[in-house]
Parts: structure tokens; C-alpha cells; sequence
């Protein structure tokens, strides 16, 4: 052990410090053989060869996508449920920056985290589900086409991707300790957080007005001209639900790490109730499709039950839970009613995007195996990369810069 | 068009205004019922005032110290040993000691892991955490012939270990200095007092020190399982005293 000067503390250099969390590098390797860490490394030692196996040989392959269904869960679960549920990063933020409601201030960085990492692995799922995703470029930059739907989600998506990760530097710089990086990312916090409104209400309403193109594929009891605005009110409700499961999960996961004067279940209650008046008015909303298109009939189909699941079972009994909840101030229920919650908003993505859609054709998709793999394969990776992230930057807390701690 | 022979463009029409406004007719008591006075917004005793310190009054955060959420310390030394200790909370709320249970030189700790008991009178035990990861280099022996040195002087006297730190700049990320701390003790106060009796409730608007065996006072029966809840040691059984 070397000397230190008084109050000084020991360090093992950058790297060891910042990357290892202080262990030398042979501790620090063995610091990560947890179970959960060996379960996410089975699943990637299988996952990335078949990622690799989809690049290297086509979706043709590696998927039961075809001419007649071109969408599946690559899309539905991870572009459309994905950014649904990352969308707790705008509502979070445009809560406690444009609203005013400071006592969320706790969970933004979690929430804005959440975000961009769903919309990352978003866009990751979204390129391996592109037949060639090194054309990207072409619809953004060189050829664009101003009257398509897609041309605007790509770069909703593209632009929303950049401003989460600029939301986020005020705690990669508080982890590097650059103090006058840090001065300038929080002054943009404003600026971000309204220009991130705007693109969330365009993209995530936009997801939804790609059906609009299908009236004869999507399934009538989901086709309406209203969908956009039921992908974007959802959206609000799976922001909420997806904070209170993460925030949940996080204070048990990190509990070392957590900010333990911060009253959680306050919030969560808070949030509770958020949730529950969104989906109330969903539901309502969702009522209006089936009268306006004169669906009364439909209702009483296979599709039908199957529909009425959906908006019965995973948007009125949610919001119904979440208000009793909340007034009771139960947080376990609140936590586990969040969990069906977004559970109905994958329901939801999957009906449209999969399910009822082509709901008339012969030929019926049912994902392989080695997509299924590659959904789990990125959730996986998503949830490793918060976890490495949360281990060692400012994110469940916020630490003084200054002070015994030192830079 | 899906083809229908029930409803007209009219009746349709009727009764998507109808169903609006029987929305607006139920969003109102929905609303209200929603928004109003939760379990949570209601204090457990209605009757405990706000107190007129905080917990930070109570209980002092001195400077140089760093503060673990289990409410032990750790002291940086000169030498590159890091002396730790209980806070003033952990001692008001279990004291006075019949014994502190420290664990043996040489031992390896982690943070946020259990690594000494405080033993109360009547012998029930409470564990606490460790605020930081590295090897127990020397104990507090005076502890042994008057343990309750941890009690009336938890910042100075009663210093439980030294120990050879592993990662302590890592381990230090997650503990409390300076406003952080005062913040964190004035929540851990205001925890308890959300527990407490009437009584220590009165004791807290006097403004004085609050009483030795907080946990007992309040829960005279089960003292060990609030003392737990508080000191982030309640989801494991007792280990024997």
C-alpha cells in the first residue's frame, strides 16, 4: 500500500477507476461470473452468430419473412413495441422541464437512459431487419422521398437517437469528471427536451400512420383513420408503465447505488395515476374506432374476442387497477399492473404490425427460431449495456462534482 | 367498407357523440377519484407535527467523513487505511451496546455487505453493512471492554475498524459527503418519524437530542426488525447474537 497525502484517495489509474470499478484487471474479471451475467452470455454466444449468420447469408435464411409478409417481430416487437416503451425518456423529461413537475427530477436520468437505449436496439433490430441496411444512408441523405411516412420516421428516429444521446452527457461528463462539458450539456437540458418533444409526437404518431397505407391488410377492428394518434397516446401510457418496472427493478438491482432520501413510491403513485387517465381516455378512443368504421359486428369473431382482449383486458383493467392503486397507494400492485401494461403494449404493436395484419391471407408468418433469438439476443444486450452504464456513471443518483471525493 | 346493416351514418354518428360525452360524463368522477387523497399523502399519525430540527440538527454530519446508506462512516487516512464506524443515527436508534461484533483482522469486506453486529441488551442483534470493499487491517479493541463507546461516541472513541482498502475511489461513488449527506440523514429522520409513536413525536418538536433506543421506544417488541428496516439489513435472518 503506497502513502497518500491526508484525505486523499487511492487510485488505480483512469482505466482501473473508471472501467474496472476500481479492481484490478484479473478481479475484475472475476467480479462478473454472477449467474446473471453467465445466463446473458448464453444467450449472446448463441444470439451474435445468428446475427452474424442473418448479415452473412440474407433474410431468406435466416427468417419466415416473404413477398406477402414482409414485417415480423423484428418490427413489431423490436421497432414498434421497442420505441414505445422507450418512450418514458420524453415523457419524463417534458414532465419535469416543461411541466414544471420537479419532484420526477430523480428518475430522468434513468428514464432518458431507458430511452435511448430502446431506440438504439431499436434501430439495431431495424437493421437487421432491412434487406440492405448499408443503404441506409440513401433514403436520409441522398434520395430523399418527401411524401413517404418511412421518410420521416427515419429521420424522427435518426434525429430523436441524437438527442437522447445529448439529453444523457450530463452524466457521462459528471463520470468523467469534465466540469465545464458538464456546464454546457445541462444549460441545452431545455432545448433538448423541447426539440425531443416534438420529434417523439411526430415519430411515435408516425409509426402508427404507416397503416394507413394498408386499409386492406390491417385487420378493420385495428385499421382506423385514428391510428397514429393511438400509437401516440399509447406511447405516453408504455413511457409510464416502463419507468415504474425500471425504476422498480433498479432499486432492487442497484440498491447500493440509489438515492435512498428520494421518496420512490411517491413517484411511482404519481406516475401510477398518469398512466391510469391515459389509458382510460385510450380506451375510449379505441371505442370510437369500432363505431366510427361501423366494426359492432366484427366484434363477435375469432379477431373480434382477440380485439376485445386487447382493449378490455390490457387498456380498461390497467387503468381501472392503476387509479385504485394509486389511491390506496399500493406500489407492489402499481408495479405489477405497469408490467401488464407494457405486456398489452407489445400485445398491441404485435396485433397490429403481425398478427391482424394480413389477417385474410393463406399464407400465415410465424417467426423461426433464429428471429425470436436475435429479439432476445438485443433485449439482452440492451439490458447489459444499462447495467454497465448504471455501474458506473451518475444515473440512479447525482453526485456533487467538488467536495472530498475529489474530481 | 366493412358492410353492416344495423347501424346508419347517422345512428353512427350519434353514437360516437354519445360515447364521448358518456366518456366526459365518467372522466370527471374518474378524475377525481384518481387524483384524490391517497394512503401515501396521509401521515401514519396525524398528530406528530413537523418537528422544528431536521435529522441533520439531530444528527451531525462531520466534515471529512463519508457516509454509507446503512449509516456507518469511513475516514481516508494518511497511512492509506480507511477508519470506519457507525453514524449517530445507527447509535441512537440500537444503543446502548452490550456488545459491537467486529469480525476478525484479515477478513475480506464489501460494500453493502454485512460485516459487523451491534448487540443490544436483552441480546437480540443487528447487522450492518459495510460502506466500502478491502480487508480488515486493525480493530478497535477498547470496543471489547466498553463496547458502548460506539454508542456515546460514534465519530471519535467508539471507530469500530481500519481496513486496507480494495477500490475505495470505486467504493466512494456511492457514499455521502457534504449537502448529499445532510439531505440523506434528514430523509433517514423523517423515515423514522413516519414510524414513530406520539411520544418521541413530542420528544422531536422539543427540539432536543432524540432518546437512546429510538428502535425500542417505538417498537418495544420487535425493535430489531425496525432497526433493520432502517439500517438496510432487513432481508436476512438474524444471525444468531
Amino acid at each position: 500500500m503506497t502513502s497518500t497525502t491526508a484525505r486523499a484517495l487511492p487510485s488505480g489509474g483512469w482505466v482501473t477507476d473508471k472501467i474496472f470499478l476500481g479492481l484490478p484487471f484479473a478481479g475484475y474479471l472475476k467480479s462478473l461470473a454472477t449467474p446473471g451475467n453467465f445466463a446473458a452470455g448464453l444467450i449472446m454466444a448463441v444470439g451474435i452468430p445468428v446475427i452474424v449468420y442473418r448479415f452473412a447469408y440474407g433474410l431468406g435464411a435466416s427468417t419466415n419473412l416473404s413477398q406477402t409478409n414482409p414485417w415480423g417481430i423484428w418490427i413489431g416487437f423490436d421497432m414498434l413495441a421497442g420505441v414505445a416503451l422507450a418512450a418514458g425518456g420524453y415523457t419524463i423529461a417534458t414532465s419535469v422541464y416543461i411541466f414544471g413537475l420537479k419532484e420526477y427530477h430523480p428518475i430522468v436520468r434513468p428514464a432518458i437512459l431507458t430511452g435511448f437505449l430502446g431506440y438504439l436496439f431499436a434501430v439495431l433490430g431495424l437493421c437487421a431487419d432491412l434487406g440492405r441496411p448499408w443503404n441506409l444512408p440513401v433514403p436520409l441523405f441522398i434520395s430523399w422521398g418527401g411524401p413517404s411516412v418511412m421518410f420521416e420516421i427515419a429521420w424522427c428516429v435518426v434525429l430523436y437517437l441524437t438527442v437522447l444521446g445529448l439529453e444523457f452527457l450530463p452524466p457521462v461528463f459528471e463520470w468523467l469528471g469534465w466540469k465545464k462539458a458538464l456546464v454546457l450539456a445541462t444549460k441545452a437540458t431545455i432545448g433538448l427536451t423541447i426539440v425531443g418533444l416534438m420529434l417523439s409526437t411526430l415519430h411515435q404518431s408516425s409509426l402508427g400512420g404507416l397503416f394507413l397505407m394498408a386499409p386492406t391488410k390491417l385487420h378493420p377492428l385495428w385499421y382506423s383513420p385514428f391510428i397514429p394518434a393511438y400509437f401516440f397516446i399509447s406511447s405516453i401510457a408504455a413511457g409510464l408503465s416502463m419507468v415504474i418496472v425500471e425504476s422498480g427493478l433498479s432499486h432492487r438491482a442497484f440498491k447500493n447505488r440509489i438515492d435512498h432520501h428520494v421518496n420512490l413510491d411517491k413517484l411511482v403513485v404519481g406516475l401510477a395515476r398518469g398512466a391510469s387517465i391515459v389509458l382510460f381516455a385510450y380506451f375510449f378512443l379505441k371505442l370510437q374506432g369500432v363505431v366510427d368504421g361501423g366494426r359492432w359486428a366484427l366484434l363477435a369473431t375469432g379477431y373480434g374476442y382477440w380485439f376485445l382482449v386487447e382493449i378490455l383486458g390490457f387498456a380498461l383493467l390497467p387503468s381501472l387497477v392503476f387509479a385504485y392503486a394509486a389511491r390506496r397507494a399500493k406500489v407492489t400492485l402499481i408495479r405489477w399492473t405497469a408490467a401488464w401494461t407494457v405486456l398489452g403494449i407489445i400485445v398491441n404493436r404485435l396485433n397490429v404490425s403481425v398478427i391482424a395484419l394480413n389477417w385474410n391471407s393463406p399464407d400465415r408468418y410465424i417467426p423461426n427460431w433464429m428471429e425470436v433469438m436475435v429479439s432476445i439476443t438485443l433485449v439482452t444486450l440492451g439490458i447489459s449495456a444499462f447495467r454497465w452504464i448504471v455501474n458506473r456513471m451518475p444515473v440512479l443518483n447525482e453526485h456533487e462534482l467538488s467536495g472530498i471525493r475529489g474530481s | 367498407m366493412i358492410p353492416h346493416d344495423i347501424l346508419t351514418l347517422y345512428s353512427a354518428k350519434m353514437i360516437e357523440y354519445g360515447i364521448a360525452i358518456v366518456f366526459l360524463l365518467l372522466f370527471i368522477p374518474f378524475w377525481k377519484y384518481v387524483q384524490g387523497p391517497s394512503a401515501a399523502a396521509v401521515p401514519a399519525h396525524p398528530r406528530v407535527r413537523q418537528p422544528a430540527t431536521t435529522g441533520a440538527d439531530w444528527f451531525p454530519i462531520p466534515l471529512g467523513l463519508l457516509f454509507h446508506r446503512g449509516h456507518a462512516w469511513a475516514r481516508p487516512e494518511p497511512d492509506g487505511l480507511v477508519t470506519v464506524g457507525l453514524d449517530g443515527f445507527a447509535a441512537k436508534l440500537v444503543g446502548p451496546f452490550a456488545a459491537v461484533a467486529l469480525p476478525q483482522v484479515g477478513t475480506a469486506i464489501g460494500q453493502g455487505e454485512r460485516a459487523w453486529r451491534l448487540v443490544a441488551g436483552d441480546g437480540r442483534a443487528v447487522e450492518m453493512l459495510s460502506p466500502l470493499d478491502g480487508t480488515i487491517a486493525e480493530i478497535n479493541a477498547d470496543l471489547a471492554r466498553t463496547p458502548d463507546a460506539a454508542h456515546v461516541d460514534p465519530y471519535g472513541r467508539g471507530w469500530l475498524f481500519r481496513v486496507r482498502p480494495q477500490r475505495f475511489r470505486a467504493n466512494s461513488t456511492n457514499l455521502l459527503s457534504g449537502a448529499t449527506a445532510r439531505r440523506w440523514m434528514d430523509e433517514a429522520v423523517a423515515g423514522l418519524q413516519r414510524t414513530l409513536s406520539p411520544e418521541l413525536g413530542a420528544l422531536a418538536q422539543d427540539g432536543g437530542l432524540p432518546l437512546t433506543g429510538m428502535a425500542r421506544v417505538i417498537e418495544p417488541d420487535h425493535w430489531d426488525t425496525l432497526a433493520r428496516t432502517h439500517l438496510l439489513t432487513e432481508d436476512k435472518e438474524e444471525a444468531n447474537a
